[in-house]
């Protein structure tokens, strides 16, 4: 089934060498051997038109026109030992409960900075950083992250390394419950005998978490009024926000469904105007409030940020989380967690060069061909340097770039991402992956098991988002004793 | 329910239908033109056709001169046709896909179906027969959307709001194709046999033939076709039917309770409902049927406008 299949000198998920399956794997291995490839590849192609049948897209915006595509799917899931998975969920709630006390204390006493251990300008001059917006607020349970999206990756040795933090508007959440749906409509022979964590509640954990934010002034804390705020159809992540709530029962509401009057917050119903109490806003800081952020945003609404100010709508996130979820912050995080939490890392860093400083440039500038050079404010994968597989044009242009900017960009080594076998084109071959683990927090927090397994489908390529021709897989956490040995 | 939500779940409904009913009477003339005797006839028949499903007056500003491939390419496809069979479904997309989270999702599926396979549909040089398969697509895409609605969506709110939708709608049309076909008759010659014709195209163009043949075969006379497509309270598309189910729907969705928001609105309807029942087609000229169908034309309007305040489908909404 796997001829040919090389795990070269990379981690494989799936397979310890061309002929033999992980011990965790060999149950998938044995029922994938009962199928025909043809048989594989049809199942391959009403799984693809099912997402879009579904309308399970999103928009790529090609010079002003956009064009609505599906994140391909491949039926190879991730599975994750039970041993392997308690290590990652002890390792996120740490992180994200790190990454929250430094935002309640970069927006209050600034002890981190007083204390050394970070440098203010790292702060104070990060665009994202809202110290006039959000200094010194209470808010429900000092959380600033009801929900947190953290990119991990494996390395050449199976381990697992955090590669971002997602504190703003992690998106992708609907891909993980949408990949098990369509896993099980058409490929139901290949959960097999397999016991896997279900996703059944995790949306009902996902809403208590919200409510769990009732602002201080609601005038019904026991049934608070939440809404999803979207940008609207047209975002690319629609389809995300319309199953998120959708699933959580909550309104679906754009900036032109809500009005400010006294410092309330309302939308505006079929009935006259109804209070909001909790706003989970899938739109940026920046095109929140007119009045607070960029004058120009015709998304936001009016107003929304002094009634934040005042107590009388919760906003999720929090505004002002950009500043900890960058490039160049995430490489304090692991102080962070020993600063705050007085642990050590449970899950560590990828090893993070910062250009402004002249021993780290010195070494970076020498080393560009090995190295991956990343834009501290991008995502997506854009203003990014896979020095290994670039030229020397690319190159070049990097070293003007850091050159001109050393503070916008950092530095890590190029990592032997792990593998996994993936499915196209009537034959298996091993692709890049990562995993975004979904950290939702309320009065308590809870990892939803699994996450977003994201898949590099271009042979050889390193670049798994969605916006440049990555795709997913389904992830099955395994229950204890469901790690079947062979 | 948000307005806006409301707002496009009624849109949604009214363009579903517009498509369905302009499909329908394109699909009649598609029929019919192969019967026509001569060219002049034919233009009149495609005058007709225009006037009902869009804008005679439009069309003719942009095209000079009939060809019946131009004008199938209006009706069916054009971009800057604003009520192209092709432009109906895509907003009635749009508003599904807006209102994802209060519909079926077997609903967005039968529309967001049609619209995936548009890409596979010639727009230029196309044959009849790929044009008819077509318009019988647009049919059974709305026929299943009204399936999925009838046999899976909650009897609440925004249940409400796809069917007043669909009821305006209808009832306009139907309101415009008899109008249409008044016209026709008025300005020709008066022979019996004609009129024979007139009426059974009637009824073709709204749909009722069959309807209307089982309770009174095999007449055709103007009296009948009338009472059947304007006051028929059992035959869905007669202008009765609608707006007793407008009044209905309404009247379920305010719990039969008459506020001060929603004063205006019910009185309008009531006003609408004795005007339609007091209709008595047997002592009427054509002249006065015309201007009935005219009047109701602007009922229509104006019953829409006030639907659209009382609910805030409209801005500026006011703090009460």
């Amino acid at each position: 089934m796997l001829n040919n299949y090389q795990t070269a000198e990379y981690f494989d998920e799936m397979m310890k060498d061309t002929e033999k399956p992980k011990p965790h794997y060999e149950r998938f291995y044995q029922m994938l051997r009962q199928f025909s490839i043809d048989n594989l590849h049809e199942k391959n192609e009403t799984a693809q038109l099912s997402f879009l049948r579904q309308g399970i897209t999103f928009t790529v915006y090609n010079e002003s026109v956009g064009t609505e595509r599906t994140m391909p799917f491949d039926f190879v899931p991730i599975i994750i030992p039970s041993h392997n998975w308690k290590k990652i969920e002890r390792g996120m709630k740490q992180r994200v409960q790190a990454l929250n006390h430094f935002l309640e204390d970069v927006y209050g006493d600034q002890e981190i900075i007083k204390d050394g251990i970070i440098p203010r300008d790292l702060v104070e001059q990060n665009p994202y950083y809202y110290k006039e917006q959000s200094e010194g607020l209470n808010i429900p349970h000092n959380n600033h992250i009801f929900l947190a999206g953290i990119d991990l990756i494996r390395d050449e040795n199976g381990e697992y390394r955090v590669l971002e933090d997602n504190l703003r508007n992690p998106s992708g959440m609907s891909y993980v419950f949408q990949n098990r749906y369509v896993m099980r409509q058409v490929y139901p022979e290949l959960f097999g005998e397999h016991s896997i964590h279900t996703l059944e509640h995790q949306l009902s954990e996902l809403h208590q978490a919200l409510i769990a934010h009732v602002p201080e002034n609601s005038k019904n804390p026991l049934h608070p009024c939440a809404v999803l705020l979207t940008p609207g159809s047209y975002n690319s992540a629609y389809y995300d926000h319309v199953f998120l709530a959708q699933q959580m029962g909550i309104e679906l509401v754009e900036g032109r469904d809500l009005i400010v009057r006294d410092d309330v917050v309302y939308m505006k119903t079929i009935r006259g105007l109804k209070r909001v109490d909790i706003i989970y806003r899938r739109i940026d800081d920046d095109f929140l409030d007119p009045d607070a952020f960029d004058p120009r945003s015709v998304l936001g609404v009016r107003g929304l940020l002094k009634a934040y100010q005042k107590g009388n709508v919760s906003i999720l996130n929090g505004i002002g989380n950009g500043v900890a979820d960058d490039k160049a912050m995430y490489a304090f995080v692991p102080d962070m967690i020993r600063y705050y939490l007085n642990e050590d890392p449970i899950i560590p860093n990828v090893q993070t060069y910062f250009l402004r400083n002249p021993e780290h440039q010195d070494y970076v500038l020498n080393n560009l061909d090995k190295l991956v050079v990343k834009n501290v404010g991008a995502s997506g994968g854009y203003d990014m340097l896979i020095g290994p597989h670039a030229d020397e044009q690319e190159i070049e242009m990097f070293r003007k770039k850091i050159i001109e900017k050393p503070s916008q960009y950092i530095a890590q080594p190029t990592i032997k991402l792990s593998r996994a076998p993936a499915f196209q084109g009537g034959r298996f071959y091993p692709c890049h992956v990562d995993l975004r683990v979904f950290v939702m927090t309320g009065s308590k927090s809870h990892v939803l098991p699994g996450g977003l397994s994201r898949v590099a489908l271009k042979e050889g390529s390193l670049v798994v988002n969605s916006s440049q021709g990555g795709g997913g897989k389904d992830t099955w956490v395994l229950h204890e004793g469901g790690n079947h040995h062979a | 329910m948000l307005s806006r939500v409301a707002n496009s779940l009624f849109w949604m409904a009214r363009n579903i239908e517009r498509a369905e009913n302009n499909a329908s009477v394109l699909q009649v003339q598609l029929i019919n033109m192969l019967e026509a005797d001569d060219a002049e006839v034919l233009d009149r028949d495609w005058e007709e056709v225009l006037e009902i499903v869009v804008s005679l007056a439009e069309y003719q500003s942009q095209h000079p001169h009939f060809k019946t491939d131009e004008i199938i390419h209006y009706v069916a496809f054009a971009d800057k046709n604003y009520n192209s069979l092709i432009n109906c479904m895509t907003y009635a997309r749009e508003n599904a896909r807006a209102t994802r989270d209060m519909i079926p999702e077997r609903l967005w599926e039968v529309l967001n179906k049609f619209y995936l396979e548009l890409p596979a549909i010639r727009r230029n040089d196309f044959t009849l027969q790929e044009i008819q398969d077509f318009l019988k697509t647009i049919t059974m895409t709305s026929m299943t959307a009204q399936g999925v609605v009838e046999s899976s969506m909650i009897r609440g709110v925004p249940y409400s709001f796809i069917k007043i939708g669909k009821w305006l709608e209808r009832a306009e049309k139907t309101a415009r194709i008899l109008n249409v076909i008044c016209e026709k008759a008025r300005k020709e010659k008066q022979g019996s046999v004609n009129h024979h014709y007139y009426w059974l195209s009637a009824l073709r163009l709204v749909n009722g033939y069959d309807a209307y043949i089982k309770e009174h075969p095999p007449t055709m006379d103007a009296e009948h076709v009338l009472q059947f497509i304007i006051e028929e309270d059992r035959f869905p598309r007669s202008i009765r039917y609608c707006m007793d189910h407008v009044m209905e729907t309404i009247n379920k969705l305010e719990k039969g309770e008459i506020n001060h928001y929603s004063e205006r609105l019910f009185q309008m309807l009531e006003t609408i409902q004795q005007e339609v029942i007091s209709f008595k087609s047997n002592d009427m000229s054509m002249e006065e049927l015309m201007d009935f169908l005219n009047h109701f034309q602007n009922r229509c309007i104006q019953i829409g406008q006030i639907f659209s305040e009382t609910y805030y489908l409209v801005e500026p909404v006011e703090i009460k």
